[in-house]
């Protein structure tokens, strides 16, 4: 019998493709999100398990005295530090392209991060070039930036033409760090007008520290807050992973609005779907009549007008999962793992959510096609016969 | 034909037993029109005899289809009894009465009725669906019918490609393929043109004289109801 309603599709193939295009759109979009869902989470898998961050108490927002840096690296456990100050910089040639600029010391800063990777060369030029840059090479390939190329940025909150100098580009040997971002001299930023301006003077947005025992971060960020606890300025340490996953706290409405678009989404398809069967029960009232009236059970409408609206949309899930891995991993993915790595650093879509989309496009169909199965099974036989056939 | 795949052998031996197949005896038939009890047939009674070929006439609405209705077991009776083979039809419940007409009933309607996904074999093999048989078995029992209405060498077109005729000969191979003892035929030559209706009604004429079929056919076609063995006319739901 499922043969009969597998043959079934061919009856009206526009409907069946547009029908089986819906659901793979459906299903194209549900996988993307998760899969948004499930790479942001699994940011903060990549973070490195030996490196603390230290923030202001209240905010991220909120700098920090530079003269906490040495303070940290003083205490037991730290191996090194760095610092990191968000610049805001943007380029007046590329302006809807986002990409962090951030002011740093560069030895230390390479020594916190050392999945940096940098030609010795080009290390040597940034260290001695005050106003040399290093910039991952996503970020350079997309906005062709060359080693040696003078650059002006504009910057967003510390205002001016600040004048650059790439002086090297960076990969990374892991997914810990974005590839598009742009590193400088705090120095540069520190001595400058708009520093003092912005009450920025010898402040830092945040200190990184690599420990020497990753079982330890817990510990370690208890001591470097209880050694600023009563200052004027308190701070908040967690270990790397903390961090992201807090930032993932932060902004968790919008992965729960994420969530729940993906299965509004569905939802949306159960009720177009539902209606195309109920199309396709009502042009066959007539036919149903003659099955029932040839010895075909109630039981037998259902299996038929379920077995097709399953299919249907089990193809059009295939379909969509097809579409999905090249659309997803290859597109989109690639896309933000190059320019937003440190949100994304692994976008492929989870084998899980692979499994859930399929059963998902299955379910589908079978509650699409509940309430007119059940009206096909209602029919009296002489009142289906009665109708135009 | 040979009647192997029947299921109500006893019920039919039972049924025959005196000659007669189907027995209507006081059926009234009525509907609600609002509030208004319509009655389409009114304490009817008829007695059709095993092997028999008979045509029910009568002008719209005189309740010729709502008998033929009654007597293939798509609908009760409102009071008095149909008597198939011995069954009382109307007292059946709704599953059992399925199961009986898929075993003792082949149908022909007027416009053919096949579905347009399967090709004439597999029409064909569709209420062999509901038997215990296998796909080997089905198939074999589909291609007989075919050959005895003479489309054997078309068993492998769809609906689509066949003439109105042909449809109508695979509806019949279809209604005789479960092997029944009473074919019910609602206008079987309404969609068909001179030569192809009288095609149908000689398909007809053999079922009943060489496969021993007993036929009931609604018409309005006197050319048909001539080639029945005997006529019924109907009027505002009573017989003549």
């Amino acid at each position: 019998m499922t043969m009969v309603a597998v043959r079934n599709l061919g009856r009206n193939k526009l409907r069946t493709l547009l029908t089986m295009c819906g659901v793979m759109v459906a299903i194209v979009t549900f996988v993307l999100l998760r899969t948004v869902l499930s790479a942001w989470t699994a940011a903060a898998d990549f973070a490195a398990k030996d490196r603390v961050g230290t923030r202001h108490k209240v905010s991220f927002i909120m700098p920090l005295p530079k003269r906490y840096v040495q303070e940290v690296r003083d205490i037991p456990g730290v191996k090194s530090t760095a610092i990191a100050n968000w610049f805001g910089g943007k380029d007046p040639k590329h302006e809807t392209e986002f990409f962090a600029t951030l002011a740093v010391e560069p030895k230390d800063f390479l020594d916190v991060y050392d999945e940096i990777s940098v030609p010795e060369d080009q290390r040597e030029s940034w260290f001695q070039n005050r106003t040399g840059a290093i910039v991952g090479d996503a970020l350079a390939k997309k906005l062709g930036w060359k080693i040696g190329d003078r650059v002006t940025l504009i910057g967003t909150i510390f205002p001016g033409d600040w004048e650059f100098q790439i002086s090297g580009i960076y990969t990374a040997t892991r997914r810990s760090v974005d590839r598009s971002s742009f590193y400088f001299h705090y120095e540069y930023f520190n001595e400058s007008p708009q520093a003092t301006q912005a009450g920025m003077h010898d402040m830092v947005g945040w200190i990184v520290s690599r420990i020497d025992d990753p079982g330890r971060s817990a510990d370690i960020s208890k001591a470097i807050d209880v050694k600023f606890d009563e200052r004027d300025v308190q701070t908040l340490s967690m270990s790397e992973r903390a961090m992201n996953t807090s930032f993932i706290g932060m902004i968790s409405a919008v992965l729960k609005a994420v969530d729940v678009v993906s299965l509004v989404i569905l939802a949306i398809m159960v009720l177009i779907l539902g209606n195309t069967v109920a199309m396709g029960v009502r042009e066959r009232t007539h036919e149903y009549g003659v099955l029932r009236a040839i010895g075909f059970l109630p039981k037998h409408l259902v299996v038929f007008v379920l077995s097709e609206a399953v299919v249907v949309s089990t193809l059009g899930g295939v379909l969509g999962l097809l579409v999905s891995y090249p659309f997803v991993e290859k597109g989109v993915g690639l896309f933000l793992e190059e320019n937003m790595g440190a949100f994304f650093p692994f976008f492929r879509i989870d084998p899980m959510t692979a499994v859930a989309a399929l059963i998902l496009a299955a379910a589908l169909g079978l509650v699409a096609a509940a309430l007119p199965a059940y009206t096909a099974s209602q029919l009296k036989v002489v009142d289906a016969l009665r109708r135009a056939g | 034909m040979s009647g192997e795949t029947s299921t109500t052998g006893e019920l039919a031996a039972k049924g025959s037993a005196n000659g007669t197949i189907v027995e209507a005896i006081k059926v009234r038939k009525t509907y609600l029109r609002g509030k208004e009890e319509l009655a389409v047939l009114q304490d009817l009674d008829l007695t059709v005899h095993e092997g028999a070929f008979e045509a029910l006439m009568g002008p719209s609405g005189s309740g010729k289809s709502t008998l033929l209705n009654l007597i293939a077991g798509l609908d009760r009776p409102s009071s008095g009894q149909i008597r198939v083979a011995g069954v009382d039809v109307g007292s059946l419940p709704e599953r059992s009465r399925a199961k009986w007409r898929a075993a003792n009933i082949g149908f022909i309607f007027q416009t053919y009725n096949m579905m347009p996904v399967l090709t004439a074999l597999e029409n064909v093999e569709l209420p062999l669906l509901l038997a215990n048989l296998s796909s080997k078995e089905r198939r074999e029992r589909a291609k007989t019918a075919l050959e005895v209405v003479g489309l054997s060498e078309r068993m492998q077109h769809y609906p689509r490609e066949l003439s109105g005729g042909q449809e109508q000969r695979v509806a019949i191979a279809r209604a005789i393929v479960t092997d029944p003892r009473l074919i019910v035929a609602d206008e079987p030559t309404g969609d068909l043109d001179r030569k192809s209706a009288d095609d149908v009604l000689k398909l007809l004429e053999r079922l009943n004289t060489e496969f021993n079929k007993t036929i009931i056919m609604v018409t309005h076609d006197p050319a048909a109801a001539e080639r029945a063995k005997k006529v019924h006319h109907l009027d505002k739901g009573a017989l003549l």
